[in-house]
């Protein structure tokens, strides 16, 4: 273990996994309860920006069986997802955390940078600390899209107790839709997110069960993107390419007891 | 494997570990697939059940007399567009030669019980608001209600201070359904007779239902019959069978 270090505190690891856990229902069941009017028009009006109007979400995309099972799942679970998402926000403020996660001086460049070396334009990857700039900003935009939609999930729940707040956001039909919205732009992140964690970072995983991470095999080491030095260097791109194993391995842990290869 | 939408030497190094991202995406769908769709575990009844109880605390208060409903000026009414919804078969209306003149029934914890016919709820102080219509479905739809506030049919009845709900019951098959007081004496809850400048059609609850704009559409009994002033709650018809109890917007 003497490779590994800690990477993520206890706290984080689960609120991580509380939250994915809500937000997949949160989802879900958001979803079924749209299916019982999916569309945006109030009932003799049209709404400008929704094309999908009259088409239902697939079932089995849904969660809650029916609209008063989904409407039960989503009003307990969004007590799971806010308090969880306090927890994790007073957290990382008192700990620390914050600083890896605020956008930086610089971050705009560093995000051009990474998406040029995510595309193949560049060749060595960008330096980095605990995350790289695309994460920094997609872990950064998650809580403002998490709140953009508890808000506005707020003014369509209470549209009368909460008026001045419906108001603000356009009125019922509007806020619903930036529900929608917000809805879509949290399953965009997450989407990424896995994505990214099982196409350029997989030693993620173990860091964020067990807490540890090995820096011998972090992205930025592998010169790693999407798909690319995902088992780490072993030879340099000059040299013939190794040939694939034959069969996949037993795990998806790197054995612990493999020597580190090479340090760029 | 080779060359699909990688550079050849990235390919061939990656092929294998694609094939495990693949597999390892499929299986988290199929994880996620077996959950969907389903009303979910029957052991978390408990749980959303206490999410209820929790949310009602919150509701009620949240509830403000002084929160209005305002439909937005540039709403169009919906007119006859506006959705029509009962339980029976057919649409409900009320029969006069089997059942009488229709009446209004005031009863429960009251000191001054009444039965009111259309023409004498006509008779009481008139109020005309122009309310935006929140469905439990999500949608929502603009209407012109003309009708007797239920704070002054109320007065007129004695509430007694032992009534803490109230029951709105109908002549759609068994339809009720009871509210926490607070919502009834709202100043924007009302015995609603007309609707859009006619009195009520019967697609739309005649001959009188009741209406607040601060309690989704299933609470607001049409074809209505008797209003029961109560000290326990008395559950609904889409409440008894899993819709939240007290639906307020």
């Amino acid at each position: 273990m003497a490779e590994t270090e800690k990477r993520h505190h206890l706290v984080v690891r689960i609120t991580h996994w509380v939250n994915a856990l809500a937000l997949a229902i949160m989802v879900a069941s958001g979803l079924r309860i749209f299916n019982a009017y999916p569309a945006f028009a109030r009932k003799g009006e049209t709404f400008c920006c929704y094309p999908f109007a009259g088409d239902m979400i697939p079932n089995w995309l849904t969660f809650g069986g029916w609209l008063a099972g989904a409407r039960n799942w989503h009003f307990a679970t969004m007590w799971l997802l806010v308090v969880n998402a306090l927890v994790y926000l007073g957290f990382i403020y008192l700990h620390g955390e914050w600083r890896d996660l605020v956008p930086r001086r610089g971050q705009v460049r560093g995000v051009w940078e990474m998406v040029r070396f995510y595309v193949g334009r560049g060749k060595t990857h960008p330096h980095q600390g605990k995350h790289n700039a695309l994460q920094r900003l997609a872990y950064f935009s998650l809580p403002i899209v998490g709140a953009a939609s508890v808000i506005s999930g707020l003014a369509i729940w209470k549209p009368v107790q909460l008026a001045p707040l419906t108001w603000a956001l356009g009125g019922f039909v509007w806020a619903r839709y930036w529900h929608f919205l917000a809805m879509l732009g949290l399953v965009a992140l997450t989407f990424g997110h896995v994505f990214m964690v099982f196409a350029v970072d997989p030693y993620s995983m173990r860091a964020i069960i067990t807490g540890r991470y090995n820096p011998a095999r972090s992205p930025e080491r592998r010169n790693a993107r999407p798909f690319v030095h995902l088992r780490g260097p072993r030879v340099e791109p000059s040299a013939a390419p190794a040939p694939a194993p034959p069969s996949p391995p037993p795990s998806d842990q790197p054995p612990p007891s493999k020597p580190p290869e090479g340090t760029p | 494997m080779s060359g699909l939408w990688l550079p050849r030497h990235a390919a061939e190094r990656a092929g294998l570990d694609r094939r495990r991202f693949l597999a390892a995406g499929a299986g988290t769908l199929a994880v996620a697939a077996l959950g969907c769709g389903s009303e979910g575990p029957k052991s978390a009844e408990g749980l959303l059940r206490a999410g209820e109880r929790l949310n009602e605390r919150v509701e009620r208060a949240l509830f403000r007399h002084n929160a209005m409903n305002h439909a937005p000026r540039r709403a169009v009414n919906t007119g006859l567009r506006f959705p029509s919804y009962f339980v029976s078969p057919r649409v409900p209306v009320w029969n006069e030669a089997a059942r009488g003149v229709w009446r209004l029934e005031i009863g429960g914890l009251v000191r001054r019980p009444a039965r009111l016919t259309l023409g004498e709820l006509t008779e009481l102080p008139r109020t005309e608001l122009r309310l935006e219509h929140f469905c439990v479905e999500g949608w929502s739809a603009v209407a012109v209600r003309t009708g007797v506030l239920l704070h002054e049919l109320a007065r007129r009845a004695d509430v007694s201070p032992d009534a803490r709900y109230v029951d709105f019951a109908s002549f759609d098959d068994d339809y009720h359904e009871s509210w926490d007081i607070e919502s009834a004496l709202h100043p924007q809850t009302m015995i609603v007779y007309g609707q859009d400048g006619r009195m009520l059609d019967p697609a739309y609850g005649a001959p009188a239902r009741v209406y607040s704009p601060v309690k989704l559409g299933y609470k607001n009994t049409k074809y209505l019959t008797r209003i029961t002033f109560l000290a326990e709650r008395n559950g609904g018809y889409w409440s008894d069978v899993g819709y939240e109890w007290y639906g307020g917007v």
